[in-house]
């Protein structure tokens, strides 16, 4: 009899001894919004942790969703109270609007509501020119008439004046203030309508200074249809004529050709 | 009698809206970040391939996986580099071409995103994601 009560009690002390070990990590944030500045090519989001159990944590594994997106962790193993975070770190490249990005994150706690934690990050990129159309074309033998490529200037750049260069002679580019503030027009047009040809138009605002910052667009005439779609390359080492516009210079609206 | 009906049915339309109020809440922030394709935009490897020599096959993967295998004859453009490999896109294509984008797989987001802005920043007609991506690509080249 005292055996058997002996036993139970072992057993039952040996039940809440497991039941009081536990590991914890409490996070301080599972999402982080950010907001890049356009000069910026990373955005970066610490997301802490704190072991608030009684038994070390370790992360067995650290993955993000995409792989424009790297996340770290500080240490493997979390001693109980000890604080950290991971890192996730988000290359921006050419995206643009509300990119969401996610780390997901295994550790060794038992509980497998808590083993699997999801971070996520919220970017949202704000261009520092927003260009459309990317691409402007004349089918063969199409009146020469001006296309037009609208730039939307980030409105914390303060852009004054855009420079277009065009890869080959067979195109003209030309700036105008747009129709809204922070807006350019480019109005692009062929010299010639009759043949293929094919120019990368490059695009560097004046703000902000020394980034080096541009953009390009093309301009084609596309071969005689029905075609095989046989790729024209632009020439690099064609004439480059540079077109440059003031936003304190008036814009000519009469007559403006729009696409 | 029509009065105790119409008093039943709005009694049960609002006891629908209890569970979705509460999932609504639940879930406000674990929606789908993937942008949703309209089946008009997808396309089955079979489909683009019996569009034969008029289709521009676009590689949305990060440069090193297309480096590692891609569609022959693919075209490289990823948002990592979108201002760098556009322009080659641009050249290529021609009005009467279809552009079908791919990216590693089914849950891939890659390739909604490059395909969606060709139409919207370049205005390109007739772009198409590959339903199911690489991986679907190397199951039926098999």
């Amino acid at each position: 009899m005292n055996t058997n009560f002996s036993r139970l009690i072992g057993i039952l002390a040996l039940a809440a001894q497991a039941q009081s070990a536990r590991a914890e990590l409490k996070w301080e944030q599972t999402s982080v919004d950010l907001r890049p500045g356009f000069n910026d090519k990373q955005a970066v989001a610490h997301f802490n942790y704190e072991n608030v159990g009684n038994t070390p944590v370790h992360f067995k594994s650290v993955h993000a969703s995409c792989g424009c997106t790297t996340a770290q962790t500080q240490n493997e193993q979390v001693a109980p109270g000890q604080k950290g975070e991971i890192t996730a770190t988000f290359n921006i490249g050419g995206r643009t609007g509300t990119q969401v990005k996610t780390v997901t994150v295994q550790t060794d706690d038992p509980d497998p509501a808590r083993s699997t934690t999801v971070l996520t990050l919220k970017a949202v990129i704000t261009p520092l020119l927003e260009i459309q159309p990317a691409l402007v074309y004349w089918q063969n033998g199409e009146e020469r008439k001006p296309k037009v490529i609208t730039a939307k200037a980030n409105k914390d750049a303060a852009i004054k004046k855009l420079d277009v260069a065009s890869s080959t002679p067979d195109f003209t580019a030309k700036v105008d203030a747009g129709s809204a503030p922070n807006e350019f027009r480019i109005s692009v047009q062929p010299r010639d309508t009759s043949k293929p040809v094919y120019a990368t138009l490059t695009i560097k605002p004046d703000s902000p200074p020394n980034t080096g910052n541009t953009f390009a667009v093309a301009a084609r005439v596309m071969p005689p249809a029905p075609t095989s779609g046989t790729a024209v390359t632009p020439s690099s080492k064609a004439a480059v004529s540079t077109i440059r516009h003031d936003l304190a210079t008036p814009a000519p609206t009469a007559g403006s050709p729009r696409q | 009698m029509k009065v105790s009906a119409v008093r039943q049915a709005l009694l049960l339309i609002a006891l629908a809206f209890v569970p979705a109020i509460g999932e609504a809440i639940y879930f406000r922030n674990k929606v789908s970040w993937q942008s949703p394709v309209p089946a008009s935009e997808l396309v089955t490897v079979d489909q683009a391939r019996s569009w034969g020599d008029n289709v521009i096959w676009v590689d949305a993967r990060p440069d090193n996986e297309f480096e590692g295998d891609h569609i022959p004859g693919a075209i490289l453009l990823n948002e990592d580099r979108w201002t760098d490999l556009l322009p080659q896109l641009l050249g290529q294509w021609s009005p009467e071409k279809k552009v079908v984008v791919y990216c590693s797989a089914q849950s891939c987001n890659a390739s909604r995103e490059v395909a969606k802005r060709l139409r919207d920043e370049a205005q390109l007609r007739n772009v198409f994601v590959l339903d199911g991506g690489w991986e679907e690509w190397l199951r039926n080249k098999r």
